[in-house]
Protein backbone atom coordinates (compact mmCIF):
# COMPACT_ATOMS: atom_id res chain seq x y z
CA UNK A 1 0.00 0.00 0.00
CA UNK A 2 1.37 3.34 -0.71
CA UNK A 3 2.58 6.13 1.78
CA UNK A 4 0.00 8.47 2.17
CA UNK A 5 -0.89 11.14 3.60
CA UNK A 6 -3.36 11.01 6.70
CA UNK A 7 -6.73 12.11 6.46
CA UNK A 8 -6.80 13.87 9.41
CA UNK A 9 -3.94 15.50 11.23
CA UNK A 10 -3.97 17.43 14.43
CA UNK A 11 -1.00 18.62 15.85
CA UNK A 12 -0.38 20.78 19.38
CA UNK A 13 -4.39 21.40 19.33
CA UNK A 14 -5.56 22.92 22.25
CA UNK A 15 -8.66 24.69 23.81
CA UNK A 16 -9.43 26.80 26.72
CA UNK A 17 -12.87 27.76 27.38
CA UNK A 18 -13.52 31.27 28.55
CA UNK A 19 -16.93 32.13 30.31
CA UNK A 20 -16.47 36.17 30.65
CA UNK A 21 -19.31 36.87 32.83
CA UNK A 22 -17.55 34.97 35.77
CA UNK A 23 -13.99 35.19 34.74
CA UNK A 24 -13.38 31.28 34.32
CA UNK A 25 -11.59 29.57 32.37
CA UNK A 26 -11.45 25.54 31.57
CA UNK A 27 -8.57 23.70 29.88
CA UNK A 28 -10.13 21.26 27.54
CA UNK A 29 -7.40 20.30 25.36
CA UNK A 30 -3.72 20.46 26.00
CA UNK A 31 -1.50 20.01 23.20
CA UNK A 32 -3.09 17.07 21.11
CA UNK A 33 -1.56 15.44 18.29
CA UNK A 34 -3.16 12.86 16.47
CA UNK A 35 -3.48 11.34 12.77
CA UNK A 36 -6.05 9.41 11.13
CA UNK A 37 -5.71 7.77 8.11
CA UNK A 38 -7.75 6.03 5.15
CA UNK A 39 -9.01 2.66 6.27
CA UNK A 40 -9.31 3.56 10.21
CA UNK A 41 -12.06 3.78 12.21
CA UNK A 42 -10.36 5.42 15.54
CA UNK A 43 -12.43 5.67 18.70
CA UNK A 44 -11.49 7.91 21.35
CA UNK A 45 -12.21 6.48 24.90
CA UNK A 46 -11.74 8.17 28.36
CA UNK A 47 -13.86 9.93 31.22
CA UNK A 48 -16.35 12.06 30.84
CA UNK A 49 -14.95 15.63 30.83
CA UNK A 50 -11.94 14.25 29.57
CA UNK A 51 -12.21 16.44 26.16
CA UNK A 52 -13.35 14.14 23.97
CA UNK A 53 -16.59 15.79 22.91
CA UNK A 54 -14.48 18.99 22.48
CA UNK A 55 -11.97 17.10 19.98
CA UNK A 56 -14.66 16.08 17.91
CA UNK A 57 -16.28 19.24 18.13
CA UNK A 58 -13.22 21.37 17.31
CA UNK A 59 -12.76 19.39 13.96
CA UNK A 60 -16.31 20.30 12.72
CA UNK A 61 -15.82 23.65 14.10
CA UNK A 62 -19.11 23.89 16.27
CA UNK A 63 -15.97 24.79 18.71
CA UNK A 64 -13.11 27.20 18.10
CA UNK A 65 -9.30 25.49 19.07
CA UNK A 66 -7.53 28.05 21.20
CA UNK A 67 -4.23 26.73 19.30
CA UNK A 68 -2.51 24.08 17.17
CA UNK A 69 -3.76 22.96 13.41
CA UNK A 70 -5.93 20.15 11.88
CA UNK A 71 -5.23 19.27 8.41
CA UNK A 72 -7.42 17.71 6.61
CA UNK A 73 -6.43 15.69 3.10
CA UNK A 74 -9.43 17.14 0.55
CA UNK A 75 -10.31 14.76 -2.40
CA UNK A 76 -8.19 16.62 -4.64
CA UNK A 77 -5.28 16.11 -2.85
CA UNK A 78 -5.33 19.41 -1.85
CA UNK A 79 -4.38 20.35 2.32
CA UNK A 80 -6.24 22.45 4.41
CA UNK A 81 -6.07 23.57 8.26
CA UNK A 82 -9.64 23.28 9.64
CA UNK A 83 -8.95 26.12 12.30
CA UNK A 84 -7.96 28.89 9.75
CA UNK A 85 -10.74 28.01 6.74
CA UNK A 86 -12.72 30.89 6.73
CA UNK A 87 -16.56 30.40 7.36
CA UNK A 88 -18.03 29.83 3.75
CA UNK A 89 -14.47 27.54 3.20
CA UNK A 90 -15.85 25.61 6.39
CA UNK A 91 -19.00 25.03 5.75
CA UNK A 92 -18.15 23.77 2.11
CA UNK A 93 -15.63 21.03 3.72
CA UNK A 94 -18.35 19.99 6.43
CA UNK A 95 -20.60 19.32 3.23
CA UNK A 96 -18.36 18.03 0.90
CA UNK A 97 -16.01 15.99 3.17
CA UNK A 98 -17.28 15.37 6.92
CA UNK A 99 -20.33 14.16 8.49
CA UNK A 100 -20.69 14.66 12.12
CA UNK A 101 -23.76 12.93 14.59
CA UNK A 102 -23.69 14.70 18.08
CA UNK A 103 -24.45 12.54 20.91
CA UNK A 104 -26.22 16.08 22.21
CA UNK A 105 -29.90 15.86 20.24
CA UNK A 106 -30.77 19.26 18.53
CA UNK A 107 -33.16 19.43 15.71
CA UNK A 108 -34.48 22.15 13.87
CA UNK A 109 -38.36 23.05 14.70
CA UNK A 110 -41.23 22.06 12.47
CA UNK A 111 -39.13 20.38 9.58
CA UNK A 112 -39.88 16.87 9.57
CA UNK A 113 -38.35 13.83 9.62
CA UNK A 114 -38.16 13.18 5.70
CA UNK A 115 -37.32 16.89 5.29
CA UNK A 116 -34.57 17.42 7.99
CA UNK A 117 -32.46 14.40 5.84
CA UNK A 118 -33.81 15.42 2.10
CA UNK A 119 -32.35 18.94 3.74
CA UNK A 120 -28.34 17.10 4.42
CA UNK A 121 -28.90 15.33 1.31
CA UNK A 122 -29.10 18.84 -0.57
CA UNK A 123 -26.50 20.38 1.03
CA UNK A 124 -24.21 17.42 0.15
CA UNK A 125 -24.91 18.12 -3.48
CA UNK A 126 -28.06 15.63 -4.08
CA UNK A 127 -31.18 17.49 -6.19
CA UNK A 128 -34.84 17.28 -4.91
CA UNK A 129 -36.11 14.34 -6.15
CA UNK A 130 -32.75 11.63 -5.56
CA UNK A 131 -32.56 13.65 -2.36
CA UNK A 132 -36.02 12.33 -0.89
CA UNK A 133 -35.36 8.75 -2.44
CA UNK A 134 -31.92 8.69 -0.53
CA UNK A 135 -33.31 10.25 2.29
CA UNK A 136 -35.95 7.44 2.70
CA UNK A 137 -33.61 4.68 1.98
CA UNK A 138 -31.15 6.05 4.71
CA UNK A 139 -34.01 6.44 7.51
CA UNK A 140 -35.40 2.38 6.10
CA UNK A 141 -31.86 1.42 7.00
CA UNK A 142 -31.60 3.17 10.34
CA UNK A 143 -34.61 1.17 11.41
CA UNK A 144 -36.87 4.74 11.00
CA UNK A 145 -40.56 3.75 10.61
CA UNK A 146 -42.06 5.04 7.71
CA UNK A 147 -45.05 6.13 10.10
CA UNK A 148 -42.82 8.39 11.63
CA UNK A 149 -41.26 10.27 8.32
CA UNK A 150 -44.05 12.90 8.17
CA UNK A 151 -43.63 13.80 11.64
CA UNK A 152 -41.59 16.54 13.49
CA UNK A 153 -38.64 15.22 15.56
CA UNK A 154 -39.14 16.96 18.74
CA UNK A 155 -42.00 14.09 18.68
CA UNK A 156 -40.24 11.40 18.05
CA UNK A 157 -38.17 9.08 21.49
CA UNK A 158 -34.54 9.90 22.20
CA UNK A 159 -33.28 6.71 20.45
CA UNK A 160 -35.27 7.21 17.09
CA UNK A 161 -34.05 11.23 17.19
CA UNK A 162 -30.41 9.83 17.04
CA UNK A 163 -31.42 7.89 14.45
CA UNK A 164 -33.10 10.36 12.35
CA UNK A 165 -29.61 12.57 12.93
CA UNK A 166 -27.36 9.32 12.00
CA UNK A 167 -29.39 9.25 8.88
CA UNK A 168 -28.89 12.62 7.94
CA UNK A 169 -24.75 13.00 8.93
CA UNK A 170 -24.55 9.90 6.65
CA UNK A 171 -26.51 10.46 3.45
CA UNK A 172 -23.68 11.31 1.26
CA UNK A 173 -20.95 8.92 2.71
CA UNK A 174 -18.50 11.10 4.16
CA UNK A 175 -14.87 11.32 3.51
CA UNK A 176 -14.50 11.47 7.53
CA UNK A 177 -17.52 10.81 9.66
CA UNK A 178 -17.52 12.21 13.23
CA UNK A 179 -19.66 10.20 15.91
CA UNK A 180 -19.92 11.52 19.50
CA UNK A 181 -21.65 8.50 21.27
CA UNK A 182 -24.15 7.69 18.73
CA UNK A 183 -25.93 4.62 20.43
CA UNK A 184 -26.00 6.06 23.38
CA UNK A 185 -29.82 6.35 23.50
CA UNK A 186 -30.80 3.00 22.16
CA UNK A 187 -31.92 0.04 22.94
CA UNK A 188 -29.76 -3.49 22.16
CA UNK A 189 -31.84 -4.00 19.17
CA UNK A 190 -31.69 -0.68 17.30
CA UNK A 191 -28.14 0.19 18.83
CA UNK A 192 -27.01 -3.13 16.78
CA UNK A 193 -28.58 -1.73 13.75
CA UNK A 194 -26.63 1.22 14.04
CA UNK A 195 -23.14 -0.31 14.56
CA UNK A 196 -23.90 -2.43 11.62
CA UNK A 197 -24.84 0.56 9.72
CA UNK A 198 -21.13 1.86 10.93
CA UNK A 199 -19.40 -0.95 10.09
CA UNK A 200 -20.84 -0.56 6.19
CA UNK A 201 -20.06 3.22 6.04
CA UNK A 202 -16.52 2.23 7.18
CA UNK A 203 -16.25 -0.41 4.73
CA UNK A 204 -16.86 1.65 1.73
CA UNK A 205 -14.00 3.54 2.58
CA UNK A 206 -15.55 6.46 4.92
CA UNK A 207 -13.01 6.99 7.74
CA UNK A 208 -14.46 7.41 10.91
CA UNK A 209 -13.60 8.79 14.28
CA UNK A 210 -16.02 8.26 16.93
CA UNK A 211 -16.42 8.32 20.53
CA UNK A 212 -18.10 5.02 22.41
CA UNK A 213 -18.15 3.86 26.03
CA UNK A 214 -18.96 0.44 25.62
CA UNK A 215 -15.57 -1.46 25.63
CA UNK A 216 -17.31 -4.08 23.46
CA UNK A 217 -18.36 -2.24 20.50
CA UNK A 218 -15.11 -0.36 21.54
CA UNK A 219 -13.41 -3.40 20.76
CA UNK A 220 -15.99 -4.16 17.75
CA UNK A 221 -15.79 -1.26 15.64
CA UNK A 222 -12.33 0.01 16.49
CA UNK A 223 -9.07 -0.41 14.36
CA UNK A 224 -7.08 2.01 16.92
CA UNK A 225 -7.96 3.33 19.97
CA UNK A 226 -7.46 7.03 21.19
CA UNK A 227 -7.08 6.89 25.30
CA UNK A 228 -7.81 10.86 26.62
CA UNK A 229 -7.48 12.07 30.45
CA UNK A 230 -7.78 15.78 31.19
CA UNK A 231 -7.44 16.94 28.05
CA UNK A 232 -4.07 15.05 27.26
CA UNK A 233 -3.66 12.00 25.10
CA UNK A 234 -2.48 9.26 27.08
CA UNK A 235 -2.51 5.72 25.14
CA UNK A 236 -3.23 5.50 21.38
CA UNK A 237 -2.68 2.22 19.96
CA UNK A 238 -4.29 -0.89 18.72
CA UNK A 239 -7.60 -1.41 20.80
CA UNK A 240 -6.76 -4.27 22.93
CA UNK A 241 -4.13 -3.01 24.14
CA UNK A 242 -5.06 0.49 25.01
CA UNK A 243 -8.49 -0.89 26.72
CA UNK A 244 -6.13 -3.34 28.49
CA UNK A 245 -4.34 -0.67 30.15
CA UNK A 246 -6.96 2.20 30.14
CA UNK A 247 -10.57 0.83 29.43
CA UNK A 248 -11.72 0.76 32.40
CA UNK A 249 -11.29 4.19 33.68
CA UNK B 1 -14.64 34.97 -0.14
CA UNK B 2 -13.90 34.21 -3.91
CA UNK B 3 -17.95 33.88 -4.73
CA UNK B 4 -19.67 37.03 -3.23
CA UNK B 5 -23.04 38.31 -4.05
CA UNK B 6 -23.53 41.06 -1.73
CA UNK B 7 -20.14 43.04 -0.31
CA UNK B 8 -20.81 45.48 2.02
CA UNK B 9 -17.04 47.05 2.90
CA UNK B 10 -16.46 49.68 6.42
CA UNK B 11 -19.54 50.59 6.48
CA UNK B 12 -20.80 53.73 8.55
CA UNK B 13 -23.38 56.02 9.76
CA UNK B 14 -23.09 58.77 12.02
CA UNK B 15 -26.19 61.05 13.04
CA UNK B 16 -24.02 64.07 14.18
CA UNK B 17 -22.14 63.05 17.42
CA UNK B 18 -24.22 59.83 17.30
CA UNK B 19 -22.68 56.72 15.62
CA UNK B 20 -24.96 54.32 14.70
CA UNK B 21 -22.48 52.27 12.93
CA UNK B 22 -19.42 52.20 12.03
CA UNK B 23 -16.57 50.38 10.13
CA UNK B 24 -18.71 47.62 8.85
CA UNK B 25 -17.80 45.29 6.38
CA UNK B 26 -19.02 41.76 5.19
CA UNK B 27 -20.04 39.20 2.28
CA UNK B 28 -23.09 37.25 1.70
CA UNK B 29 -22.45 34.32 -0.93
CA UNK B 30 -24.86 33.52 -3.58
CA UNK B 31 -27.87 31.58 -2.19
CA UNK B 32 -26.46 32.39 1.29
CA UNK B 33 -27.84 33.46 3.87
CA UNK B 34 -25.92 35.61 6.65
CA UNK B 35 -27.05 36.91 10.12
CA UNK B 36 -26.71 39.47 11.74
CA UNK B 37 -27.50 39.55 15.60
CA UNK B 38 -27.28 42.25 18.32
CA UNK B 39 -29.52 44.22 20.78
CA UNK B 40 -31.58 46.74 20.08
CA UNK B 41 -29.31 49.88 19.41
CA UNK B 42 -26.25 47.92 18.27
CA UNK B 43 -26.87 49.21 14.44
CA UNK B 44 -28.07 45.99 12.77
CA UNK B 45 -30.96 47.58 11.69
CA UNK B 46 -29.08 50.88 10.33
CA UNK B 47 -26.47 48.46 8.27
CA UNK B 48 -29.64 46.46 6.30
CA UNK B 49 -31.38 50.04 5.76
CA UNK B 50 -27.94 51.65 4.60
CA UNK B 51 -27.92 48.24 2.11
CA UNK B 52 -31.34 49.29 1.23
CA UNK B 53 -30.53 52.46 0.47
CA UNK B 54 -33.47 54.08 2.53
CA UNK B 55 -30.31 55.54 4.84
CA UNK B 56 -27.87 57.47 3.35
CA UNK B 57 -24.49 55.74 4.68
CA UNK B 58 -21.81 58.35 5.43
CA UNK B 59 -19.26 56.23 4.26
CA UNK B 60 -17.83 52.74 3.04
CA UNK B 61 -19.21 51.01 0.09
CA UNK B 62 -22.15 48.09 -0.81
CA UNK B 63 -21.48 45.89 -4.11
CA UNK B 64 -23.89 43.72 -5.57
CA UNK B 65 -22.24 41.23 -7.84
CA UNK B 66 -24.41 39.36 -10.32
CA UNK B 67 -23.99 36.02 -11.91
CA UNK B 68 -22.35 37.02 -15.03
CA UNK B 69 -20.20 38.90 -12.96
CA UNK B 70 -21.37 42.43 -13.19
CA UNK B 71 -20.63 44.83 -10.13
CA UNK B 72 -22.79 47.91 -9.09
CA UNK B 73 -21.99 50.19 -6.50
CA UNK B 74 -25.36 50.52 -4.98
CA UNK B 75 -23.96 53.57 -2.76
CA UNK B 76 -23.29 55.37 -6.20
CA UNK B 77 -26.48 55.38 -7.77
CA UNK B 78 -29.05 57.59 -9.05
CA UNK B 79 -32.13 57.60 -7.17
CA UNK B 80 -33.87 56.59 -10.17
CA UNK B 81 -31.50 53.55 -10.86
CA UNK B 82 -32.07 52.45 -7.05
CA UNK B 83 -36.17 53.04 -7.40
CA UNK B 84 -35.58 50.63 -10.23
CA UNK B 85 -33.14 48.25 -8.43
CA UNK B 86 -35.60 48.15 -5.95
CA UNK B 87 -38.20 46.66 -7.64
CA UNK B 88 -35.99 44.36 -10.14
CA UNK B 89 -33.38 42.97 -7.94
CA UNK B 90 -33.69 43.67 -4.52
CA UNK B 91 -36.28 43.58 -1.84
CA UNK B 92 -36.82 44.30 1.99
CA UNK B 93 -39.11 42.52 4.34
CA UNK B 94 -39.87 45.40 6.98
CA UNK B 95 -40.72 44.48 10.54
CA UNK B 96 -43.55 46.56 10.15
CA UNK B 97 -45.24 45.40 7.02
CA UNK B 98 -47.20 49.20 6.73
CA UNK B 99 -43.28 50.10 5.36
CA UNK B 100 -43.21 47.67 3.11
CA UNK B 101 -47.28 47.61 1.64
CA UNK B 102 -49.80 50.44 0.49
CA UNK B 103 -52.12 49.25 3.71
CA UNK B 104 -55.09 51.56 1.61
CA UNK B 105 -54.83 49.48 -0.99
CA UNK B 106 -55.83 45.58 -1.52
CA UNK B 107 -53.57 42.47 -0.92
CA UNK B 108 -53.33 41.56 -4.39
CA UNK B 109 -52.95 44.96 -5.50
CA UNK B 110 -49.83 45.81 -3.80
CA UNK B 111 -48.66 42.53 -5.29
CA UNK B 112 -49.17 44.00 -8.85
CA UNK B 113 -48.00 47.32 -8.28
CA UNK B 114 -44.97 45.79 -7.75
CA UNK B 115 -45.17 43.75 -10.73
CA UNK B 116 -46.64 46.64 -12.80
CA UNK B 117 -43.47 48.99 -11.47
CA UNK B 118 -41.04 45.81 -13.02
CA UNK B 119 -42.71 46.22 -16.29
CA UNK B 120 -45.39 43.39 -16.13
CA UNK B 121 -48.89 45.42 -17.76
CA UNK B 122 -50.71 42.17 -18.58
CA UNK B 123 -53.90 42.06 -16.04
CA UNK B 124 -54.38 38.30 -16.62
CA UNK B 125 -50.74 37.72 -15.81
CA UNK B 126 -51.07 39.90 -12.99
CA UNK B 127 -53.57 38.59 -11.24
CA UNK B 128 -52.52 34.71 -11.29
CA UNK B 129 -49.26 35.60 -10.15
CA UNK B 130 -50.80 37.25 -7.05
CA UNK B 131 -52.80 34.49 -6.50
CA UNK B 132 -49.91 32.22 -7.31
CA UNK B 133 -47.69 34.36 -4.31
CA UNK B 134 -50.31 34.45 -1.66
CA UNK B 135 -50.92 31.35 -2.08
CA UNK B 136 -47.71 30.00 -1.82
CA UNK B 137 -47.77 32.34 1.35
CA UNK B 138 -50.95 30.90 3.41
CA UNK B 139 -53.25 34.23 2.79
CA UNK B 140 -56.61 33.04 2.18
CA UNK B 141 -57.11 33.83 -1.58
CA UNK B 142 -61.21 34.95 -0.63
CA UNK B 143 -59.66 37.95 0.88
CA UNK B 144 -57.13 38.91 -2.19
CA UNK B 145 -59.05 42.06 -2.91
CA UNK B 146 -59.16 42.79 1.01
CA UNK B 147 -57.63 45.97 1.35
CA UNK B 148 -54.67 45.30 3.59
CA UNK B 149 -55.53 47.68 6.72
CA UNK B 150 -57.95 44.87 7.75
CA UNK B 151 -55.50 42.27 8.18
CA UNK B 152 -54.20 41.22 10.95
CA UNK B 153 -50.43 41.39 11.58
CA UNK B 154 -49.40 38.10 10.81
CA UNK B 155 -51.24 37.91 7.67
CA UNK B 156 -49.82 41.63 6.44
CA UNK B 157 -46.70 40.13 7.14
CA UNK B 158 -47.49 37.64 4.57
CA UNK B 159 -48.62 39.49 2.13
CA UNK B 160 -45.40 41.97 2.69
CA UNK B 161 -43.34 38.74 2.25
CA UNK B 162 -45.41 37.65 -1.45
CA UNK B 163 -44.58 41.12 -2.72
CA UNK B 164 -41.23 41.24 -1.80
CA UNK B 165 -40.27 37.89 -4.21
CA UNK B 166 -42.93 38.66 -6.59
CA UNK B 167 -40.10 40.14 -9.25
CA UNK B 168 -37.45 37.32 -7.88
CA UNK B 169 -35.19 39.48 -6.46
CA UNK B 170 -31.53 38.18 -6.22
CA UNK B 171 -31.03 39.55 -2.90
CA UNK B 172 -33.24 40.05 0.05
CA UNK B 173 -33.30 42.13 3.19
CA UNK B 174 -35.04 40.75 6.13
CA UNK B 175 -35.21 43.56 8.93
CA UNK B 176 -36.47 41.82 12.57
CA UNK B 177 -39.06 39.64 10.10
CA UNK B 178 -41.48 38.10 13.41
CA UNK B 179 -40.52 40.86 16.11
CA UNK B 180 -44.17 41.72 17.22
CA UNK B 181 -45.65 39.28 16.07
CA UNK B 182 -46.88 36.45 18.45
CA UNK B 183 -45.19 33.19 18.75
CA UNK B 184 -47.25 31.09 16.69
CA UNK B 185 -48.04 33.29 14.00
CA UNK B 186 -44.09 34.39 13.76
CA UNK B 187 -43.81 30.29 13.73
CA UNK B 188 -45.64 30.24 10.42
CA UNK B 189 -43.67 33.23 8.93
CA UNK B 190 -40.51 31.61 9.86
CA UNK B 191 -41.29 28.52 8.06
CA UNK B 192 -42.52 30.52 5.07
CA UNK B 193 -39.46 32.67 4.67
CA UNK B 194 -37.02 29.29 5.45
CA UNK B 195 -38.91 27.66 2.08
CA UNK B 196 -38.37 31.11 0.41
CA UNK B 197 -34.51 31.21 1.17
CA UNK B 198 -33.85 27.43 0.32
CA UNK B 199 -36.17 27.19 -2.71
CA UNK B 200 -35.38 30.18 -4.77
CA UNK B 201 -31.43 30.49 -4.08
CA UNK B 202 -31.38 34.28 -2.98
CA UNK B 203 -28.87 36.12 -1.23
CA UNK B 204 -30.16 37.06 1.90
CA UNK B 205 -29.26 39.24 5.07
CA UNK B 206 -31.49 38.66 8.42
CA UNK B 207 -31.36 40.93 10.90
CA UNK B 208 -32.70 40.01 14.42
CA UNK B 209 -32.66 40.45 17.90
CA UNK B 210 -33.87 36.91 18.49
CA UNK B 211 -30.96 34.49 18.36
CA UNK B 212 -33.17 31.47 17.16
CA UNK B 213 -34.93 33.51 13.89
CA UNK B 214 -31.47 33.71 12.97
CA UNK B 215 -30.60 30.41 13.81
CA UNK B 216 -33.50 29.20 11.58
CA UNK B 217 -32.36 31.08 8.47
CA UNK B 218 -28.68 31.53 8.17
CA UNK B 219 -25.59 29.18 8.34
CA UNK B 220 -23.36 32.44 9.44
CA UNK B 221 -23.89 34.83 11.53
CA UNK B 222 -22.04 38.72 12.73
CA UNK B 223 -22.47 39.73 16.07
CA UNK B 224 -23.18 44.22 16.26
CA UNK B 225 -22.52 45.52 19.67
CA UNK B 226 -22.44 49.65 19.67
CA UNK B 227 -22.32 49.99 16.07
CA UNK B 228 -19.15 47.71 15.47
CA UNK B 229 -18.86 44.27 13.97
CA UNK B 230 -17.34 42.17 17.09
CA UNK B 231 -17.62 38.37 16.38
CA UNK B 232 -18.57 36.29 13.10
CA UNK B 233 -18.95 32.79 12.92
CA UNK B 234 -20.85 30.04 11.65
CA UNK B 235 -24.23 29.94 13.54
CA UNK B 236 -23.72 26.60 15.57
CA UNK B 237 -20.32 27.27 16.26
CA UNK B 238 -21.33 30.75 17.51
CA UNK B 239 -24.36 29.65 19.97
CA UNK B 240 -22.06 26.98 21.12
CA UNK B 241 -18.94 28.33 21.52
CA UNK B 242 -19.07 32.47 21.91
CA UNK B 243 -15.93 34.05 21.98
CA UNK B 244 -16.88 37.75 22.41
CA UNK B 245 -17.43 38.57 25.83
CA UNK B 246 -21.12 40.24 24.64
CA UNK B 247 -21.27 37.43 22.54
CA UNK B 248 -21.69 35.33 25.51
CA UNK B 249 -23.76 37.70 26.99
CA UNK B 250 -26.48 37.38 24.46
CA UNK B 251 -26.53 33.65 23.63
CA UNK B 252 -26.63 33.45 27.48
CA UNK B 253 -29.83 35.42 27.58
CA UNK B 254 -31.22 33.68 24.39
CA UNK B 255 -31.15 30.11 26.43
CA UNK B 256 -33.34 31.58 29.15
Amino acid sequence: MPDQEPLLSVRGLRKEYVVHAIGRRVLALDDVDLEVSSGEHVVLIGPSGAGKSTLLRCVWRSCLPSSGEMLLCRADGQVVDLARLSDQEMSEVRDEDLGYVSQFLRSEPRRSVLDVVAKAARRGGMDGTEAVEASKTALSAARVAESLWDTYPVLLSGGEQQRVNLAAGTIRPPRLLLLDEPVSALDACNSEAVLSLVEGIAATGTVVFSIFHDMGVVRRLATRVVCIEEGRIVADGPPADVIARRGAA
Amino acid sequence: MRDWALRVENLSKWYGSVVACEDVSLEVGPGEALGIIGESGSGKSTVLRCVAGDVVASSGSVQVRDGAGAVCDLLELTPSQRRHLRVSALSILYQDPSEGLDLNITAGGNIAERLTAAGCRNFAALRSRARELLGRMDVDLGRMDDPVYSFSGGMRQRVQLAKAVANNPSVLLLDEPTTGLDASVAAGVLDLIRGVLEESRVTALVVSHDVSVVSILARRVIVMHQGRVVETGLTDQLLEDPQHPYSQQLVAASRG
